[in-house]
């Protein structure tokens, strides 16, 4: 399944590109994402816990950057499973500086497998479209912060 | 087609209810009708270690029209609301809804707080609801709050309500006169769910003006919504043909459609421009008839 979508943050790119990469502002703003670790260069090992509805799962997953394009683009893959189904993903991320603003697009193609994707084929779309609005407000939220910690040079 | 195991715990009023979710937390979950929860928990995709039946407590049951609200208790079932006195005189299109919920079967047992609560994103309550300007009681650790429909559903099975929260009321302010309403939905003919289902609410003013116009769209988008472009093409104009036909035209505008395997985005949103004009059409005639009702008994 095709997922696809943009969103404008109000920050260079620069600056978004430092917050994509920061394992940190990652916890804090993927949603479910608990635990990222670092298992080498742009690879980690990720644990995600999801409620949709009376859906709830703990997935094990890794999470490889490639392609890397500083501050450009990236391609990113995550295979992941857990009781529900296990879910392989791939992804372009572009960012596109426009002034003071940046825009962010994302192309994914994602396979769901088990009984997630039996039972759960029809929500699928629409509960990747909810859950990268709310990393994207979350990101949204943390570039700000960022600005506002950091005296205007 | 079992469940995995689970405690069954039974309370009979909502503080017990909301203590045991607070015990148990994430590994607990609110049983209300159980036509949506307990199939899922049959196929395993569900699975919480423990139910807390709140089918007992009898302060969420009953339906009671005061004061120009009629306030639904959320364990209330489909067929209740369907066939309530209260419901079909203030707020006809919800036993309009509630009649055309999955099967007998499931509208003995679902209840609307339930079905709010789950909100599934091709239900059909959530479209009329939103019409209908409805608020929703939820009670939680720090209290009660009600929030407007129009802020509840946020996406597919995710709603405002947070995760120790319980919903204890449905309100709808009564229909003032001159107003009419509709339901309308095209349904997956196995399931019953809506492809598209809209609820359409007009009210006219003495010259046969649109003076409110409410438009609720459910099984399009990853979400219910409301239709606002719908609602504005329409404001204090005349209801004839071409106006409705025009106006539902922006029924799925600035919306993304869902496509799945019952429907494509491009078909979903055709049904939401068609389904639009025909429960404005629909309204629009009630209301007039309650109008034109209205003046032979003021002439009488």
């Amino acid at each position: 399944m095709k997922i696809e979508g943009e969103h404008l943050l109000p920050a260079t790119r620069d600056e978004v590109w430092a917050a994509l990469n920061d394992p940190d502002v990652l916890v804090k703003t993927v949603p479910g994402l608990k635990q990222l670790n670092p298992t080498g260069e742009d690879a980690y090992e990720a644990t995600i816990e999801l409620a949709v509805g009376p859906v709830r799962g703990t997935y094990q997953g890794r999470a490889r950057i490639t392609d890397k394009t500083a501050p450009e683009r990236m391609t990113l893959t995550v295979e992941g499973g857990g009781r529900p189904g296990t879910i392989r993903a791939a992804g372009a991320l572009t960012l596109e500086g426009q002034g003071t603003e940046t825009l962010v697009r994302y192309v994914g193609d994602v396979q769901v497998t088990g009984i997630l994707m039996s039972v759960g084929h029809r929500l699928f779309g629409g509960v990747a479209k909810q859950l990268a609005g709310v990393f994207f407000k979350a990101l949204e939220r943390e570039v700000h912060q960022r600005a506002a910690a950091e005296p205007a040079l | 087609m079992i469940p995995a195991a689970f405690a069954y715990h039974r309370p009979r009023t909502v503080q017990a209810a909301m203590r045991l979710l607070l015990t148990h937390g994430h590994d607990a979950k609110i049983l209300a009708g159980g036509q949506s929860l307990l199939p899922m928990m049959k196929l395993r995709v569900a699975t919480p270690a423990h139910l807390i039946d709140i089918g007992h407590v009898t302060s969420l049951r009953g339906i009671r029209l005061r004061q120009g609200r009629l306030r639904i208790g959320a364990m209330a079932t489909h067929r209740e609301i369907e066939l309530s006195p209260a419901v079909r005189r203030a707020a006809p299109v919800l036993a309009e809804t509630a009649a055309v919920i999955g099967d007998l079967q499931v509208r003995n047992l679902g209840t609307i707080g339930g079905a709010l609560m789950h909100a599934d994103p091709v239900a059909d309550y959530p479209a009329t609801v939103l019409a209908l300007e409805a608020e929703f009681t939820l009670q939680g650790p720090s209290g009660v709050r009600t929030v407007p429909a129009a802020e509840f559903f946020l996406g597919p099975m995710t709603t405002a309500a947070g995760p120790d929260e319980i919903m204890t009321e449905i309100a709808v302010p009564a229909a003032p006169p001159m107003r009419g309403a509709a339901y309308l939905k095209m349904p997956n003919p196995a399931s019953g769910f809506a492809l598209a289902g809209v609820a359409a609410v007009i009210g006219l003013d003495q010259s046969g003006r649109c003076v409110h116009v409410r438009v609720g769209i459910t099984g399009v988008a990853s979400a219910a919504y409301r239709a606002s472009g719908v609602e504005a093409a329409l404001s204090w104009k005349e209801p004839n043909d071409e106006a409705l036909e025009r106006a539902a035209a922006a029924a799925a505008d600035g919306v993304e459609a869902n496509p799945d395997i019952h429907a494509s985005a491009e078909y979903r949103i055709h049904l939401a421009g068609v389904l639009t004009r025909r429960a404005l059409a629909l309204a629009r005639d009630r209301a007039m008839a309650v109008r034109r009702r209205g003046r032979a008994a003021s002439r009488a």
